[in-house]
C-alpha cells in the first residue's frame, strides 16, 4: 500500500527498501555475497556498454580494413570483461556450492593412494537465492555482451532488478529487458491487478500449504524407512514427492508472482502444467522454465554454435549423412546442459545422477525418434488418439518420477538402493488400511489431500484445454467472484496455516 | 528463399513451412530444430550466424531468416 501512497518517481525506490529490508531480515553477513554479485555484473555490463560505444566511434573514422583490426581488438576485449564477471560470479558460487564436494569427491580418491594428505574443508553456510540470482545477473552481463541491450547507468535501479524480494528466494529467474523497466516505472494502483495477485497469492498458498505440506508427511515417512515398505509403497511415495515438490515449488512461484502482480509487475511464468507434458523434453519445456530458458540461451546455444561444435557438426553431417549426423553434435550438447542442470541443483553425486538421467532419456529420443516412430506404425498405433496422449502423459510422469529417486533420496547409494529394492520387491505388500495408517497422516487429511489435488487437476485440464480459471471467474457474478476468495482464505485458515501439529515448511528449491 | 523453405522442409516435414509464421515464438520449431536449422543454413549460404543471431524475430518465418542471411551475407 505504501507503495501506491508515495510519489509515482520514487515507487522503485519502496521496492528496492522492501528488497533490502527482507534480505537483511534473512542474514546481515550473507548479504556480502549479494552485493559482490550485484557490483561486479553492474560494472561489467557498464564496461562493455562504454567499449561498444569506443567501437562506434572509432569505427566511423576507420577504413574498412582497419575496421576489421579494430573491431576484432575490441571483440577481444570485451570477451575478457564478460569471462571475467562470469569467473568472479560463478566462482563465488563455485566455491560456497560446489567445494565441499569437490574436496570430499577428491578427498576420497586421494585417500586410495595416501593418507598424508587432506584437502581443507570451509563451513560456510549457502546464502539464500544464491544461485538465483547470480543466474539473473549473469545472464543480463551476457545480453549486454551480445548487444541485446543497453547496460543500467543507476546501479541502485539495477540492485533493484537483483533483488527485487518476492523472486530473489527461489526465482523466477528474470530477464533484465522483460523486468527491469516495469520494477523502475511508475505504477497506478488498479484494483484488478491487485485481485489477480491477490487470487493468484491464495492459489500458490493452497498449493503448498494444504497440498506440499500434507503430502511432504507420506514422503518423510516412506524416504525415511524405505526398508519397511515393498516396492509398489516405495514408488508411491515417489509419486508422492512429484506431487509435494511441483505444489511447494510453483506454490511458491506463484505467490511470488501474485505479490508482484498486486504492484503492476509482471514477473516470468516458471511453470506450464508439466505433469502435462507429452515428452520429457516438452515436461523440461514446462518444468522451473526460467531456469529452462537460461540454460538453452547461455549454455545451450553457445555450446553448439562453438566453432568445435560447429566442426563437428559438419563432420557429423558428412560422416552420417541424414539425421543422425543432424543431430549429433545436438545431443552431446543436449547432455552437457542436463549434466550442469543437475549440478545446479547442488554439489551431490545424485544429483549429477539426476541430470545424466535426464540427458540420456532426451538424447536417445532424440536419437532413435524415427525409429519408435516405426514401431507405433507396426503396431497399427493411432498417434492423434486420445489414449495415445494419455498414454504419453503418464509415461512421462513415471520417467520424472523415476528421476525423483536421485533429488529426494538422501543421497546416491540410498537412492540406488531405493529403485533396487521398487524392483525386487515390487508387490511384496499391498496398501492395507494399517499400511496406510503408517504413512502419518489422518483420513480427513487423506481426504483433503485428495479433493485438494483433483482440484488442481481440473484446473489444469481447463488450462491445457486452452481455458482460464481467472477468466472463467471473471465471467461470473460480483458476489460469487468474491465468494470464492472467502472460502479459498477459509479452506487455507483451516487446512493450511493453524492447522494443529503443522509447521509450513520452508520452500524445498531455496536450498537450490 | 527456396533454399531455406527445402531445409526447413528436410528438417521438420511434419509442418508448411509456406503457411506458418512465429515459427519461434509458437514453438513450432524448438532449441533442437533450431541449433540443426543454423548448421544447415550455414552450409549452405556460406555464412556465420553467431549466438547473438539466435532470437526469435530472425527465425519466427522464412522471410526473417532471409533477411538475416542478406544482412550477415552483407557484411552486417
Amino acid at each position: 500500500m505504501i507503495y501506491f501512497m508515495v510519489p509515482r518517481k520514487i515507487q522503485w525506490v519502496i521496492l528496492l527498501a522492501a528488497s533490502c529490508f527482507f534480505y537483511l531480515c534473512s542474514g546481515v553477513k550473507i548479504i556480502f555475497f549479494l552485493l559482490f554479485s550485484t557490483a561486479t555484473t553492474f560494472l561489467a555490463a557498464l564496461m562493455l556498454g562504454r567499449l561498444s560505444a569506443d567501437q562506434k566511434l572509432k569505427m566511423n573514422q576507420l577504413s574498412s580494413d582497419e575496421k576489421k583490426l579494430v573491431n576484432e581488438l575490441f571483440k577481444k576485449k570485451k570477451r575478457l570483461v564478460v569471462v571475467a564477471a562470469l569467473l568472479l560470479n560463478f566462482g563465488l558460487l563455485f566455491i560456497l556450492k560446489y567445494y565441499g564436494f569437490v574436496a570430499e569427491s577428491l578427498q576420497a580418491a586421494l585417500s586410495m593412494v595416501t593418507d598424508s594428505f587432506s584437502i581443507p574443508q570451509i563451513g560456510i553456510l549457502l546464502p539464500l537465492g544464491i544461485s538465483f540470482y547470480i543466474f539473473q545477473s549473469t545472464g543480463y552481463v551476457i545480453d549486454v555482451y551480445r548487444g541485446k541491450y543497453e547496460p543500467d547507468k543507476n546501479p541502485f535501479k539495477f540492485a533493484l532488478f537483483v533483488w527485487f524480494f518476492p523472486q530473489i528466494v527461489q526465482g523466477p529467474i528474470g530477464r533484465h529487458d522483460k523486468l527491469a523497466h516495469q520494477l523502475y516505472s511508475p505504477h497506478r494502483f488498479d484494483a484488478d491487478k491487485m485481485k489477480y495477485g491477490l487470487q493468484l497469492i491464495l492459489w500458490g498458498y493452497f498449493k503448498k500449504l494444504v497440498i506440499a505440506d500434507r503430502a511432504a508427511v507420506v514422503v518423510n515417512q516412506i524416504f525415511g524407512n524405505y526398508t519397511d515398505y515393498s516396492g509398489a509403497i516405495i514408488f508411491f511415495g515417489v509419486f508422492m514427492y512429484s506431487i509435494q515438490i511441483y505444489c511447494d515449488f510453483s506454490g511458491g512461484i506463484d505467490i511470488a508472482r501474485g505479490i508482484a502482480q498486486g504492484s503492476g509487475i509482471e514477473l516470468a511464468e516458471n511453470f506450464r502444467r508439466p505433469y502435462f507434458a507429452t515428452s520429457l523434453s516438452d515436461f523440461w519445456r514446462r518444468w522451473h522454465i526460467t531456469l529452462g530458458s537460461w540454460m538453452r540461451d547461455y549454455l545451450f546455444y553457445p555450446i553448439s554454435l562453438s566453432k568445435p561444435f560447429v566442426k563437428l557438426g559438419r563432420k557429423a553431417r558428412k560422416r552420417f549423412p541424414g539425421r543422425t549426423g543432424k543431430i549429433l553434435p545436438t545431443s552431446i550438447a543436449t547432455f552437457i546442459v542436463f549434466f550442469v542442470i543437475g549440478l545446479w541443483h547442488g554439489g551431490n553425486w545424485k544429483y549429477v545422477f539426476f541430470g545424466l538421467y535426464n540427458g540420456v532419456i532426451i538424447t536417445f529420443s532424440l536419437i532413435y525418434e524415427p525409429t519408435y516412430q516405426r514401431i507405433c506404425d507396426r503396431l497399427h498405433i493411432n498417434r492423434e488418439s486420445k489414449s495415445w496422449y494419455a498414454f504419453r502423459i503418464l509415461r512421462t510422469l513415471a520417467i520424472v518420477t523415476v528421476g525423483r529417486y536421485f533429488t529426494r533420496g538422501n543421497d546416491l547409494v540410498t537412492a540406488l538402493l531405493m529403485i533396487k529394492r521398487t524392483i525386487l520387491y515390487f508387490g511384496t505388500g499391498s496398501m492395507t488400511a494399517a499400511t496406510i495408517s503408517t504413512f502419518g497422516l489422518s483420513n480427513s487429511d487423506w481426504a483433503v489431500l485428495i479433493v485438494s489435488v483433483m482440484v488442481m487437476i481440473a484446473a489444469g485440464v481447463l488450462e491445457e484445454r486452452g481455458g482460464n480459471v481467472r477468466v472463467e471467474l471473471e465471467k461470473r457474478k460480483p458476489i460469487l467472484q468474491i465468494a470464492v476468495i472467502v472460502i479459498a482464505i477459509i479452506v487455507l485458515t483451516a487446512f493450511g496455516i493453524f492447522r494443529e501439529g503443522y509447521i509450513a515448511s520452508e520452500f524445498i528449491y531455496r536450498q537450490f | 528463399m527456396d533454399k531455406i523453405l527445402q531445409i526447413l522442409s528436410e528438417l521438420r516435414p511434419d509442418v508448411d513451412f509456406t503457411k506458418v509464421d512465429n515459427l519461434v515464438e509458437d514453438e513450432v520449431i524448438d532449441s533442437f530444430d533450431l541449433v540443426a536449422l543454423v548448421g544447415e543454413l550455414c552450409d549452405a549460404f556460406d555464412v556465420e550466424i553467431g549466438v547473438e543471431d539466435l532470437v526469435p524475430e530472425n527465425f519466427n518465418s522464412v522471410q526473417s531468416i532471409w533477411n538475416l542471411i542478406q544482412v550477415i551475407q552483407e557484411g552486417r
